[in-house]
């Protein structure tokens, strides 16, 4: 019902068809009360004919019809009359036009007393036969209206149609727009009613496209901007370790801010480039589990430096995605396992086959979390609350916010549950795919 | 024969058309407002619309041995408890909606209302057409008839059937407050009517007592003509109603008036209006 189209159609067919009718039938009232005072008068001549008879003719053969009876009354007796009248007056002895029953049918009645020898004239017209040729020939006239709304109806379609197509072709253009293209839209050769609509659109897009590209530049000049003095500091900090003793806190706190600052800047430059346009645009058949053997590869030194035990099992499964985003996911899943699981803890990466779906599974025998904070560890510079002085867990509160951000992207939901270790957490995502 | 055909088919399916409007306007400013889906799925209101003419084919081939019950006004009775059988239903529905409870029961109000919705739209449709089919085989089987009755019978149907669909633009084109308004007042007089109906027809049956004429308009404006049956189906309009008619008329219209739904039509700003009504569904 929402449709304009059918809005328009179903309203201007309704309108229309709603006074056609109405004037039809006014029409109709107003034909049939013409013909109800044609056929009085073709009454009242057959009235003056009957007047004329001469009593003594035999008047069966006449041969009226069954719709037409008479009576010709003189002195209180009838002297002649037709040969299905009853013996009874017709109607009452007065003139003018009346209705009675008999016969088994209602009759119009015409009664006029002759001036000349006084004698009473009485006719009768079936009324059930009397408008039969009338309604007929008033119907026939009504019957092009009634046909017509159909046709009409299909031409009210069509014109609707060809009224909306602008907007249609505006809607399809839009539709078929690619994610990127922030182009302006051809405001030619459209209605006037579209123009100011097409301009709205094409300045919002080039407001868009703008902001886009002031996006665009932050992230590569954050990029260049912070990464470069961070190193920078780094090396610098390096240079002054081997020159000087820095074996105090102070010192190993200023490296870990440093190290806590790059982990940072890299963490919010991942999750800015992730964006559903680059996502759109990069997606493709990825080895899952080719994923995890090189993100572990990169990781193995964190791993080994807690002498952790980590282990890959499953088989190589195909999902579509994008490789980067997905080894930011696994690499995160991974060293955040690696983080809150003691010294010689346990790491397992699984990734397998489910029916029509690949699920991949990060679970470690850590502290785990609780229930209630499962929840919350998705938000944005979220930390364990349990360790907020805890030195060890160096983290900015960005890697499960970018996890979850990264599924959502692939369309898919991150859960967390018990690990199958007996205690710890286990990190489930579950993506549509196939084995290899 | 064919304006009698006219007149009979017209005042049945303007009440059916004008009845599953103003469901049908009521249910979309529910959900324009509302996060919930409260409005009668097409496909629902399709349903009920089929349902509702097996069942006046059922009941009209029924009628031999219904008007056979109780003393030979079986007739009467079963049509007097199908209009008191919708009013139950349309008053339930308007009560469901109680403020007290804004809430606290989205869940049942959003299953109840259509089912609540469809039942009326059953009922009107199976007592409406039921009299149409009797009607149409009383008259058609004299030869003569055969064609002004199905001519009559087409105009009615598009006359009723177009106002219905009229006056479900026009309402919806008015201020949202405004056809909120319109739609209960209608609902509030087609409440009227139902119990205006039921009681007549128990009269008629002799189940209740005859009262006397409160009034007579029929030189005003004839039940049988046009306007008459577009006021009829409107507002229940009767040229000569008795008073235990008019009697029970303004008792369910205020019973109506009374409701939740319709009271929160006349609260004085709309933006309390449509928070009212988002938080009810």
């Amino acid at each position: 019902m929402s449709s304009i189209r059918f809005f328009l159609v179903a309203g201007i067919l309704a309108t229309l068809t709603l006074f056609n009718f109405v004037a039809a039938l006014r029409g109709y009232q107003s034909s049939m009360e013409e013909a109800d005072l044609l056929l009085d008068s073709q009454l009242l001549d057959f009235a003056r004919l009957v007047g004329r008879l001469d009593v003594t003719y035999n008047h069966d053969e006449l041969r009226l019809g069954n719709n037409l009876a008479f009576q010709l009354w003189q002195d209180g007796e009838i002297v002649a009359q037709s040969y299905h009248a009853p013996q009874e007056p017709l109607a009452e002895f007065s003139n003018g036009f009346n209705y009675s029953n008999f016969d088994g049918y209602r009759w119009r009645t015409f009664s006029r007393q002759e001036s000349t020898d006084g004698r009473w004239v009485i006719v009768a017209e079936r009324t059930d036969l009397r408008y039969v040729l009338a309604e007929n020939v008033v119907l026939e006239s009504i019957m092009p209206i009634l046909l017509s709304i159909p046709l009409i109806g299909l031409i009210i379609w069509f014109i609707v149609s060809q009224g909306l197509k602008p907007l249609t072709r505006l809607s399809t253009q839009l539709k078929n727009k690619h994610v990127n293209d922030l182009s302006a839209i051809d405001a030619s050769n459209t209605r006037r009613e579209l123009e100011q609509v097409i301009q709205s659109i094409n300045s919002f897009m080039a407001r868009l496209n703008q902001s886009v590209e002031r996006e665009k530049r932050f992230s590569a000049d954050a990029a260049h901007e912070l990464r470069t003095p961070i190193s920078a500091l780094k090396v610098q900090l390096h240079n002054l370790s081997q020159e000087m003793d820095m074996d105090n806190d102070s010192w190993r706190q200023l490296e870990g801010g440093v190290e806590r600052m790059q982990h940072l800047v890299e963490q919010l430059l991942t999750l800015y480039r992730m964006t559903p346009d680059t996502f759109a645009e990069n997606s493709q058949q990825v080895d899952l589990y080719q994923v995890c053997e090189n993100v572990i590869a990169q990781q193995y030194t964190l791993v080994e430096s807690k002498n952790q035990q980590l282990e890959l099992l499953g088989d190589h499964c195909s999902i579509t995605g994008e490789e980067f985003a997905l080894e930011t996911l696994v690499s995160n899943l991974l060293s955040n396992a690696s983080k809150y699981t003691p010294d010689e803890g346990s790491i397992r990466v699984v990734v397998e086959k489910q029916g029509d779906r690949v699920e991949l599974r990060v679970e470690d025998n850590g502290e785990g979390i609780p229930a209630v904070e499962r929840e919350r560890i998705f938000e944005r510079f979220y930390h364990n609350e349990k360790n907020p002085n805890d030195k060890t867990l160096t983290g900015c509160g960005l890697g499960l916010t970018i996890v979850s951000h990264v599924a959502n992207l692939h369309g898919v939901q991150v859960s967390v549950t018990d690990s199958s270790f007996g205690q710890g957490t286990a990190f489930k995502v579950s993506f549509p795919g196939k084995e290899i | 024969m064919f304006l009698s055909t006219v007149i009979l088919v017209l005042q049945e399916i303007l009440e059916a058309a004008l009845l599953i409007s103003l469901l049908l306007v009521l249910s979309r400013l529910l959900t324009r407002k509302s996060r919930e889906n409260l409005v009668i799925p097409l496909a629902w209101l399709s349903f009920s619309v089929l349902f509702g003419l097996g069942g006046a084919w059922f009941y009209a081939a029924m009628t031999p041995a219904v008007s056979q019950w109780f003393d030979y006004v079986g007739l009467e009775v079963v049509n007097a408890s199908i209009q008191l059988f919708t009013l139950a239903a349309l008053v339930v529905f308007c009560f469901m909606f109680s403020s007290a409870n804004r809430i606290n029961r989205p869940a049942k109000l959003n299953t109840l209302a259509p089912v609540l919705m469809c039942i009326i739209v059953v009922m009107g449709i199976t007592r409406e057409v039921s009299e149409i089919i009797l009607y149409m085989n009383g008259v058609m089987s004299n030869r003569l008839n055969v064609s002004p009755a199905i001519l009559g019978a087409i105009m009615a149907a598009g006359i009723g059937v177009s106002s219905g669909i009229v006056l479900y633009f026009l309402i919806l084109s008015m201020p949202v407050i405004w056809s909120y308004r319109v739609c209960m007042l209608l609902l509030a007089l087609f409440a009227g009517n139902l119990a205006s109906q039921a009681i007549l027809l128990l009269t008629q049956a002799d189940w209740l007592p005859y009262t006397a004429e409160l009034w007579n308009s029929s030189t005003l404006i004839p039940e049988y003509s046009v306007t008459g049956q577009l006021l009829y189906a409107l507002v229940g309009y009767e040229a000569n109603p008795s008073i235990l008619q008019v009697i029970f008329y303004f008792s369910s219209a205020l019973l109506i008036a009374f409701s939740p739904l319709f009271l929160l039509a006349w609260r004085n700003s709309q933006d309390t209006n449509d928070h009212d009504l988002q938080e009810n569904a």
